[in-house]
């Protein structure tokens, strides 16, 4: 009963953060003179609107979904990954390139490429988690940073050495995926893909994981309260370093869910443009780091996002009603996040130290 | 009469705070409210200082019916109030601090001069020396107070509301307040004090009205009654006596020997010390708060790197081990700050629980929830805590249901040491005797306890063994048969030990 009370409750926000989202967007329609009514309903239909969209949505949600919940869990541990971006891009890079250069049949390159995702992605990730707890770099700054060298470097790779010189095309890409590697698509002449079902066991187990084993529990004490999890013998730097490369690897699997399943190569600067990224770590903060709030609060932004798309196509006003409909969103999170400081500011003078 | 608050109620919800609440104070008058966490003294007191309006009743003041919509319109009818956490701007002086709100001007530029000289008539005038120019951040709690206490008299106020005035203070400090309180009564200023130190009211005051669950059970002259009597009223039952039997005493279980902690000051946080604790007895250690006892908790605990020196458990090396392999070697630990290293606020009373359990709360990696309800729940109903669940987040519990959870959870290692550091600290009467009991019982089960605590008294009673503490080396150890409360409060202040060392 409490549970699910507690749980309803955590959704109260988040709903009104959107209904207000809405609201603002209302105001912009109107100023640039577009028909609420309408728009709104393009926007529907956009995400929604036919089963073509709304598996158009889905596909959109798949690698927004993944993310999420890496920082999900890096949240819930205490700590602010911001570098999913980079960590997403490393593991769609080492997706391609292990399913071009990996001999066998296709489901040991699918394997391969998975694995090579997960643990390059989990890797770069959890080398600033060991920074941080080693020589106490700040992982926030440190995640940021090396989004660049992980973006740039992978730019490079497909700028040069493993550039697809086959096409015409100039592009910054590999060569294209055996056929064989490509996972398969839900339904025939549909963007969804297999990627889509893992996404979704991804999020059931990181729920399981956070709430009923041990290492979970460890994983939300010393997010809760660092100081409380060393005093019962929790080890911090090990618990960073491990929960760092477990939200490296769901970006990781991000990367290697859109090589495999939409673009079948990496393409430079596809995941980053799309702000898969940065979506999620909004997803994650709309829905308070839970992994079942988190993935619907990705299908949301994705239905925002691929809706926009449908605005823009059928009526005068421009995509990026989508854009402030976002903003207001994110405005909503960082009022929440400073209302908490400060209650958590006057609980501590409460409990602290009377000056 | 001075001031009377008549059938004061108040609601929240279905929660009644106070049921009709008759209280009153005559002029020149110590009049203290006394009763147990959520009796609803604070409840009536933020009524009268006009921080909550009362659901019914009337306040009246020299006989005229008040209402106060804020602290301002008390203050208008000369009620002050000193908060149990002090509201002064550490960066600002003293006398900065203390004409706050009413500060004297030139023009239209604040007069420091005259704010200086005012504070020093005023500290003059009421016998209560301050530095007017010195930091807040630089003083002592008890130096502290006193500027709250001047800042309410600044303010022109004859009625002064105490919260919980000697809460943080050392024995000393609370000796110069109990005579500061005399003084300014006898210059015809009346005081309520809200407390749970019964010695002091009984010292201090010169009448106590109780309060249970929200309504008065009585209002008595202290010259009247006695500390058992008071406990009854609040409580509602009689105490248990705590049976002391002989110490049986064994082994050594703790041993330190010249652990030092350097750090970055002149002095170092610990330096030398050395104390062993055996199995079957309490060691208490006294001390100022800030002169060692946390560092050597936290030595001991392995959450602190020492300098030098060893520390051994159960004959085992654990100098510089992690805290997991400090805990699985026999430490069990009740925290000196239960928000700050006890428990996580935003996890549930069950979480919050398992700290340390979790061997016995899981199955190969899995949380075993039945296991945990049976854990959990068992400490609830003997503890007595009052929780609406056990998913219920700890920050709802309040401080004193608090402890007792963490006191439960770690009684519950059935190590073979405890640290227990300040075990009721802001804890009601009741809360205090199950928890005492339970380190006797401990006690009396062999485990070797080492208690540090701000209360002396809590040492004296408790206690087979004394140790002091003063700027981080032990200066003192005496027998707790013999040892009597000058004797420690010298040491602890600094001189040298008479007699016993």
């Amino acid at each position: 009963m409490d549970k699910l009370k507690s749980t309803l409750q955590s959704l109260v926000q988040p709903l009104l953060a959107v209904l207000v989202g809405l609201l603002v967007g209302a105001i912009a329609i109107l100023i640039v003179g577009g028909d609420i009514l309408e728009t709104y309903r393009e926007m529907w239909k956009g995400a929604f609107g036919s089963f073509y969209f709304l598996t158009n949505t889905l596909a959109r949600a798949t690698p927004i979904i993944l993310v999420g919940l890496g920082v999900a869990l890096a949240f819930r541990a205490g700590f602010f990954n911001m570098g999913s971006e980079g960590q997403m891009v490393l593991g769609a890079l080492s997706a391609a390139l292990t399913a071009l250069y990996i001999p066998g049949p296709g489901w040991v390159k699918i394997i391969a490429a998975f694995a090579a995702a997960v643990v390059v992605a989990g890797l770069w990730s959890a080398l600033a988690g060991w920074l941080d707890s080693k020589f106490g770099m700040n992982l926030l700054i440190t995640t940021l940073l090396l989004n660049y060298i992980a973006t740039l470097f992978a730019g490079y790779m497909v700028a040069y050495p493993f550039k697809d010189r086959s096409g015409s095309a100039a592009l910054s890409q590999t060569e294209m995926i055996d056929a064989s590697v490509m996972l398969p698509k839900l339904f025939q002449g549909m963007t969804v893909h297999v990627g889509f079902i893992i996404a979704i066991v991804a999020t059931l187990a990181l729920h399981f994981f956070i709430n009923s084993t041990t290492k979970g529990y460890e994983i939300r004490m010393l997010g809760g309260n660092p100081l409380f999890a060393s005093y019962g013998g929790v080890s911090r730097g090990k618990l960073m370093v491990m929960s760092m490369f477990i939200s490296g690897a769901f970006a990781g699997l991000a990367g290697v869910s859109e090589v495999l399943g939409t673009q079948y190569r990496f393409l430079d600067g596809s995941l980053t443009s799309a702000n898969y990224a940065w979506s999620g770590i909004m997803a994650t903060l709309l829905a308070n780091s839970n992994p079942i709030g988190t993935a619907i609060a990705s299908l949301l932004l994705a239905a925002l996002q691929t809706g926009g798309m449908g605005v823009e196509r059928n009526t005068d006003v421009p995509l990026e009603i989508s854009s402030i409909i976002q903003a207001v969103l994110i405005l909503f999170i960082s009022a929440k996040f400073t209302i908490s400081f400060i209650k958590r500011k006057k609980a501590g003078a409460k409990d602290g130290s009377a000056v | 009469m001075l001031l009377e608050m008549d059938s004061i109620t108040k609601s929240y919800g279905l929660v009644r705070a106070n049921q009709n609440v008759n209280f009153n104070l005559r002029k020149g008058e110590v009049h203290a409210l006394i009763g147990e966490n959520g009796a609803g003294k604070t409840t009536l007191m933020r009524i009268l200082y006009g921080m909550e309006s009362p659901t019914s009743g009337q306040i009246k003041i020299d006989g005229k019916p008040v209402t106060f919509h804020d602290p301002t319109d008390a203050i208008k009818h000369k009620i002050g109030m000193v908060h149990q956490h002090f509201m002064l701007f550490p960066a600002f002086s003293i006398a900065e601090n203390i004409v706050i709100g009413g500060e004297p001007k030139k023009g239209i530029v604040f007069d420091r001069k005259q704010a200086i000289e005012q504070t020093i008539a005023l500290s003059e005038q009421y016998g209560m020396p301050v530095d007017p120019k010195k930091k807040v951040a630089d003083c002592s709690l008890g130096m502290q107070q006193r500027v709250e206490i001047l800042k309410v008299l600044y303010q022109g106020a004859e009625t002064i509301i105490l919260d919980e005035p000697t809460g943080v203070l050392t024995p000393l400090e609370v000796k110069e307040l109990l005579a500061s309180i005399k003084a300014l009564t006898a210059k015809g200023k009346s005081f309520i004090i809200i407390s749970h130190k019964l010695s002091e009211i009984m010292e201090v005051s010169d009448r106590i009205t109780v309060l249970r669950d929200g309504v008065v059970t009585g209002t008595v002259n202290a010259s009247e009654t006695n500390e058992e009597q008071l406990s009854r009223m609040m409580v509602g039952r009689e105490l248990i006596k705590l049976e002391r039997s002989e110490a049986k005493i064994g082994k050594p279980v703790l041993e330190l020997k010249d652990v030092t902690i350097v750090g970055n000051k002149t002095k170092p946080l610990l330096e030398d010390v050395q104390f062993n604790v055996h199995e079957g007895e309490i060691v208490g250690v006294a001390g100022i708060s800030g002169n060692g006892q946390s560092e050597l908790l936290q030595a001991i605990s392995g959450l602190m790197p020492i300098d030098r020196g060893t520390i051994a458990l159960q004959e085992k090396n654990i100098t510089g081990a992690s805290v997991k392999m400090i805990r699985e070697s026999g430490l069990a630990h009740i925290p000196e700050d239960r928000y700050l290293w006890g428990v996580s606020k935003e996890a549930t009373v069950s979480d919050n629980g398992i700290m340390g359990h979790l061997s016995r709360t899981s199955k190969r990696g899995m949380l075993d929830g039945k296991a945990i309800r049976t854990l959990v729940s068992g400490w609830v109903e003997r503890f007595g805590i009052k929780t609406g669940s056990l998913h219920t987040k700890a920050q709802y519990l309040s401080g004193g249901n608090l402890q007792k959870l963490i006191v439960a959870r770690e009684i519950a290692q059935q190590t073979p040491f405890l640290i227990a550091a300040e075990p009721t600290r802001g804890v009601d009467v009741g809360a205090m005797e199950i928890i005492h009991g339970e380190l006797l019982k401990r006690r009396d089960e062999g485990a070797a306890i080492l208690l540090v605590s701000s209360e002396l008294t809590e040492i004296m009673k408790l206690s087979d063994r004394i140790l002091v503490m003063y700027e981080g080396k032990v200066v003192g150890e005496l027998d707790a048969a013999t040892a009597t409360e000058e004797q420690i409060s010298l040491l602890m202040a600094g001189g040298k030990a008479v007699g016993q060392a």
